[in-house]
């Protein structure tokens, strides 16, 4: 017998991804969905704006990686609590992974949960997490073109992060160009240079994220 | 991309649906994958014999995929034209523009599937 069933192949995991959104705008938390290529520098940007928002927000991460707790440990080395998923091979983190490790955070008692894909610039971009915001990590040693190379990513990421910059006066890259293309590609997408190593940018990144904090609590004030 | 994992998602989807109906077997799965949904239908066609060969899910051994395309479709912002793009980034061929809106190739669904609630019934067919 033939049976019609006409559903999204991606169904179960835009279920999960709503149940968790639902709970991240009950209470009122800003979450954010971290992507790119293995190290482009993902982690050490999360080191450094728990250091600098640390006395502001309470803080919550969860780390995507194929094994190890090495991503974790590092966060927790700064007292944030981190919950590492480790996927065994899978490519990129979807909604069930990140609804099945929710119950281990306090979301009363939690302003921001940052959640570090598994490093791939292809993958992760298809998976609905049920975060607010997508945020892409583009890293100086890659290379300019990899915002036309990879469509898919940057044209989902409201937000890309320019990292390593203290490294552009040794490489041949193109910010003006990057700029252009992400411009073209996603027109309401921002690029932002910055160099976690040396903290130049890092407060237009800080900025970016309080007003997303922001945004979180007004809304519960008007409910 | 992942075709491996989203052909685990169908499988799932198939089981969970035929599970309902008490339909055992299934042996013929369609689907319809846009050009421009980054699903590339000669690696779902593997990931689908792999999971074939494995004996813990309702595809049997001899279950067919069938693969409908859809054809892109763009509709410029501009001045309105209708075309076929060939990536996510809809140029326009008359503007020369990023300004295609995708109305069409994205998609990537499960239409049906074919099953049988006994043994038997797949066999002799």
């Amino acid at each position: 017998m033939k049976i019609t069933l006409e559903v999204d192949v991606l169904t179960n995991n835009n279920r999960a991804a709503a149940f968790n959104r639902q709970l991240f705008e009950e209470t009122n938390t800003l979450v954010i969905n971290i992507m790119s290529s293995p190290g482009a520098g993902k982690t050490t940007i999360l080191e450094k704006t728990i250091e600098a928002l640390a006395n502001e927000f309470r803080i919550g991460v969860i780390e995507g990686d194929l094994a190890t707790e090495k991503d974790a440990d590092r966060i927790r080395a700064l007292g944030a609590q981190a919950v590492q998923i480790n996927t065994h091979g899978g490519c990129h983190l979807d909604a069930r992974m990140i609804a099945a490790v929710l119950p281990q955070f306090d979301f009363q008692h939690l302003d921001i949960l940052f959640i570090e894909n598994v490093g791939n610039l292809v993958c992760p971009s298809g998976y609905d997490l049920g975060q607010q915001h997508k945020v892409a990590v583009l890293s100086v040693p890659e290379g300019n073109d990899k915002i036309p190379k990879y469509p898919t990513m940057f044209m989902r990421t409201e937000l890309v992060l320019l990292n390593k910059i203290d490294l552009l006066p040794y490489l041949d890259f193109d910010v003006e160009q990057a700029k252009e293309d992400l411009s073209c590609i996603h027109p309401q997408s921002k690029l932002l240079p910055l160099s976690a190593k040396t903290g130049e940018g890092m407060d237009e990144w800080l900025h970016w994220i309080r007003e997303g904090v922001a945004r979180c609590k007004k809304q519960s004030i008007s409910q | 991309m992942h075709e491996m994992a989203l052909m685990g998602e169908i499988v799932q989807l198939i089981e969970q649906d035929a599970q309902m109906k008490k339909i055992k077997y299934v042996k013929k799965v369609e689907l319809l994958v846009g050009t421009l949904s980054n699903v590339l239908p000669d690696a779902l066609q593997f990931a689908f014999d792999v999971y074939k060969m494995q004996a813990n899910n309702c595809l049997t051994m001899n279950a067919e995929l069938i693969i409908h395309i859809e054809k892109a479709k763009a509709v410029c912002a501009i001045c309105g034209s209708q075309y076929e793009p060939v990536t996510k980034i809809a140029q326009c061929p008359a503007c020369l523009l990023p300004s295609g809106n995708i109305v069409a190739g994205e998609t990537f669904r499960i239409l049906a599937y074919e099953g049988s609630l006994t043994h038997e019934n797949y066999i002799g067919s």
